[in-house]
C-alpha cells in the first residue's frame, strides 16, 4: 500500500477530502473552516476544492448550527461540524443529549442521523480551563453516541472517513497536541470501523489501556519499562463508544495487571468505566488492583509552571506500571 | 399547494376531525389508563393545523411542538399509529417509544419534540437540505409563544434568514407556556423578535378559519419567491395544558377569558356558515369519525407491545452506508508511530 508521511493534521484534512469527493452529501462548516489557515491545517484548501456551497464559515451559533446539522443529517445530508474547542460543543448539549443521540431510539429504530461533530481538545500555551477540557466521558454515557478519540495521523484519516459515512451520530475528538505528529499515511481512502482497539505493542508484563493524546506518553513508558525488563502491552481504544473490551479482557487475562491512560478526569471518566468492567468480567486474572492515570480533579492551569504538573505523562505511566509489577 | 383554494366543507371537515378524536381520547384516557403518557390535546387551536393540512405538500416537512395530535393527522399520519403509539404498542408510529410527546411519522414527513426550542432548531437543518439540492418544497416549523422565550430560537431565525431558507415559521401563540402567561415571560413582543431577523412577518388569528387558510396560502406562497415568513397565530388553548382534565383549579388564567374563548369557537362560526342544509352530512361525518376512533382504540388495545429487544435495537446499529462499502477498513492493521515498531498485519 502506499504511503506518504503525513502530520495528524493532514490527515484529518486528508480524510475528508477523500469523504467529500466520494459523496456529494458531505459538506463542512464551523467558524474559520474556509479561512487561510484552515483550522489549524484541518479543512486548508477545501473551499477552493468544493466550493462555498459545501464549505463555510458560521455564525457563533453552536446550539443553532448543531440543530441545523441534525435536520440536513436526518434529510440525508452528511454534515460534518467544527468547533476549534471541546469547550465550545457544551452549547449544543440540548441538541446532543435531547435529540440527537436518541434520534433513532425515538424512531423505532427506523432514522438515522448521519452527523460529525468534530472538537479539539486544547493543551498548553495557557489554553486553560476553558480550552483545554475534554468532556469525551459525559458523550460517551449517551446511548446512541459514538465517540472517537484517533491517537495517530493514519488513525485520524480512517477513523474520520468512518464517522462521516456512519449511519449514527459521531463525536469525533481531537487533540490539538497531537497535529503536528506524523507517520507514513496510506494515499488511497481508507476507513478504520468503530469498536477495535490498535495493538501499538505486544508484551506480557502489564497491559496500559490507552486513548488519544496519552498514547505517545504510554508508548514512551513502555520504552522505559523495556530497560527494566517490564514488558507493556498497549492498547489504544481508537473509539471509547463502542468500547472494544473484548481486547482489553484479553490482554488483562495474560498479563493480570492494568493501567488505564485517560486524557481527561479519571473521576467518572471512561478509565473508571474500563476498570469497572475488568473488575466485574476479569477480576480472577488480577494479580494486582487495577490503575488509572489520568488528569488530577481540578482545571487545566494557564500558568506554564502550574500546566506541567497538571498533565501526568511517560514518568506517572511507568510508576503506575512499577508499583504494579513491584 | 394547489391552485385551488380548498372549500370550506374541507377546512370544517378537517377540524372536525381533530377535534372529535381530542375529545374522545380525553374521555377514553381516564380511568383506563392504558394510555401510560404524557399527552398534550389542542381543544380550540384546530384551525391552524387543518389550514397547514390542506396547504402543504407531501414533499414539504413539518417540524411541531409537542402540542402535535392535529399536525400529526393533517400531514397524512394515520389515526391507527397515533393512537397506537399513545398505548405504547409496537404498531405505534414510533414503535411505543416516544408516546404523544415526540410523534413522528418519518414517511409523511411530521417531527415534534418535547423539548421547546429544538424542533424550530432542527427544521433550519431540514430547509438548509433542500436549498443544498435544490430540491422542491418547503419546511415548515410551528412553535408555541413560549419558544420564543428559548435563545436557540433567535439562533435559528437568523440562521433561516442569513442563508434565505425555504421556511415558514409558525407560531401558534395561545398567551401561555404551560401555566405563565406573557407578563412574566416576555419583555417587547413577537413582531420586533422577528424582524430583528429581517423577516416578513404575518400576524393574524384563528377567528375566522376560512381566513386563516388565506393568510396560510399566502404566506407559503411567499415563501418559495420571498424567503423564510414568520407567521404569528392568536388562537386559545380550550383544554389543560396536559392530560384530559381541566386545569382551571391551578388559577393560572382568568375563568372569563376561557368562557369567553369557548363562547366563540371557530370550529362552531365554520359550522354555522355551512349552514343548515349541511346537517346530514355533518352528522353522516360526525358518525364516521366517532367509528374511526373507535376502532383506532380497539386496535390499540388489542395489538402487541414491542418485544424488550427493541430496547437494544433501536439504541444504536453501528453500521455505515453505501459508499463505505467500497472504501478498505484497515481497523486490523495496526501503524505505529514516529518510526518505532513496524506495523503488524495480523490481527490481535
Amino acid at each position: 500500500m502506499e504511503t506518504s508521511e503525513t502530520s495528524y493534521a493532514e490527515a484529518i484534512r486528508a480524510g475528508l477530502d477523500d469523504a467529500m469527493r466520494l459523496d456529494p452529501s458531505v459538506f463542512i462548516f464551523g467558524i474559520g473552516v474556509d479561512g487561510v489557515s484552515g483550522v489549524f491545517g484541518t479543512t486548508k484548501g477545501l473551499v477552493d476544492t468544493y466550493g462555498p456551497e459545501r464549505v463555510f464559515d458560521t455564525p457563533i451559533s453552536e446550539q443553532g448550527l448543531t440543530a441545523l446539522a441534525a435536520g440536513a443529517a436526518n434529510a440525508g445530508l452528511r454534515p460534518v461540524l467544527v468547533h476549534q474547542r471541546f469547550d465550545f460543543s457544551l452549547y449544543a448539549m440540548d441538541q446532543i443529549a435531547n435529540w440527537i443521540s436518541l434520534w433513532r431510539y425515538i424512531s423505532g429504530g427506523i432514522a438515522t442521523m448521519p452527523l460529525t461533530i468534530r472538537v479539539i481538545v486544547g493543551k498548553g500555551w495557557g489554553q486553560g480551563a476553558q480550552h483545554a477540557k475534554s468532556l469525551h466521558a459525559w458523550f460517551a454515557h449517551l446511548p446512541g453516541l459514538q465517540v472517537v478519540m484517533p491517537a495517530t495521523p493514519a488513525d485520524a484519516k480512517g477513523l474520520l472517513v468512518q464517522s462521516v459515512f456512519s449511519d449514527d451520530p459521531t463525536l469525533f475528538v481531537e487533540a490539538r497536541s497531537l497535529f503536528s505528529m506524523t507517520e507514513d499515511v496510506p494515499t488511497e481512502p481508507y476507513r478504520i470501523s468503530f469498536g477495535k482497539a490498535a495493538h501499538r505493542r505486544f508484551g506480557n508484563d502489564v497491559s496500559i489501556v490507552t486513548m488519544g493524546s496519552m498514547t505517545p506518553a504510554a508508548i514512551d513508558a513502555a520504552e522505559e519499562l523495556e530497560r527494566d525488563g517490564i514488558s507493556a502491552d498497549i492498547l489504544d481504544l481508537r473509539t471509547i463508544a463502542p468500547l472494544d473490551m473484548a481486547s482489553v479482557f484479553a490482554s488483562v487475562r495474560r498479563t493480570g495487571r492494568l493501567v488505564v491512560c485517560e486524557p481527561g478526569w479519571g473521576f467518572m471518566g471512561v478509565s473508571s468505566e474500563i476498570l469497572a468492567q475488568v473488575t466485574e468480567e476479569a477480576h480472577s486474572s488480577l494479580l494486582a488492583a487495577p490503575m488509572r492515570v489520568s488528569w488530577p480533579q481540578t482545571y487545566s492551569p494557564t500558568s506554564s509552571a502550574l500546566e506541567s504538573a497538571f498533565y501526568p505523562g511517560a514518568d506517572q505511566i511507568a510508576a503506575a506500571c512499577r508499583k504494579m509489577v513491584a | 399547494m394547489s391552485a385551488d383554494i380548498p372549500s370550506p366543507w374541507e377546512l370544517f371537515s378537517s377540524m372536525l376531525k381533530i377535534r372529535r378524536v381530542e375529545e374522545l381520547l380525553m374521555e377514553e384516557y381516564h380511568p383506563a389508563d392504558e394510555m401510560r403518557c404524557p399527552v398534550h390535546f389542542c381543544v380550540g387551536q384546530e384551525a391552524m393545523p387543518a389550514a397547514l393540512g390542506l396547504v402543504m405538500n407531501p414533499e414539504d416537512t413539518l417540524f411541531t411542538h409537542y402540542r402535535s395530535h392535529g399536525y400529526f393527522l393533517a400531514k397524512g399520519g394515520s389515526l391507527d399509529a397515533m393512537v397506537a403509539e399513545f398505548y405504547g404498542k409496537d404498531s405505534g408510529s414510533n414503535r411505543g417509544l416516544a408516546g404523544s410527546m415526540e410523534l413522528a411519522d418519518h414517511a409523511a414527513g411530521h417531527y415534534s419534540g418535547a423539548i421547546v426550542g429544538g424542533p424550530m432548531a432542527i427544521a433550519v437543518g431540514d430547509a438548509f437540505a433542500r436549498k443544498y439540492r435544490k430540491s422542491e418544497g418547503l419546511t415548515v416549523t410551528v412553535f408555541g409563544d413560549g419558544s420564543l422565550d428559548e435563545g436557540v430560537s433567535y439562533e435559528a431565525m437568523n440562521l433561516a434568514s442569513l442563508y434565505r431558507l425555504p421556511m415558514l415559521f409558525v407560531c401558534e401563540d395561545n398567551g401561555y407556556a404551560a401555566h405563565t402567561g406573557p407578563a412574566t415571560r416576555r419583555s417587547g413582543d413577537i413582531e420586533n423578535r422577528a424582524k430583528a431577523f429581517g423577516m416578513d412577518y404575518r400576524e393574524t388569528d384563528d377567528k375566522d378559519p376560512m381566513a386563516l387558510l388565506d393568510a396560510v396560502r399566502d404566506a407559503y406562497q411567499s415563501v418559495a419567491d420571498n424567503g423564510p415568513v414568520f407567521l404569528t397565530v392568536n388562537t386559545y388553548r380550550f383544554c389543560a395544558h396536559v392530560g384530559p382534565t381541566p386545569d382551571e383549579a391551578l388559577n393560572y388564567r382568568p375563568a372569563e377569558e376561557l368562557a369567553a374563548a369557548v363562547a366563540d369557537d371557530s370550529l362552531q362560526r365554520l359550522r354555522t356558515d355551512l349552514g343548515e342544509d349541511a346537517g346530514a352530512r355533518v352528522a353522516t361525518l360526525e358518525e364516521q369519525i366517532a367509528q374511526s376512533v373507535e376502532q383506532a382504540i380497539r386496535k390499540a388495545k388489542s395489538s402487541p407491545f414491542p418485544a424488550k429487544s427493541l430496547l437494544g435495537e433501536a439504541a444504536a446499529s453501528n453500521t455505515a452506508a453505501g459508499l463505505i462499502q467500497q472504501v478498505p477498513d484497515l481497523a486490523d492493521f495496526s501503524a505505529f508511530t514516529a518510526g518505532q515498531q513496524e506495523a503488524k498485519l495480523e490481527p490481535y
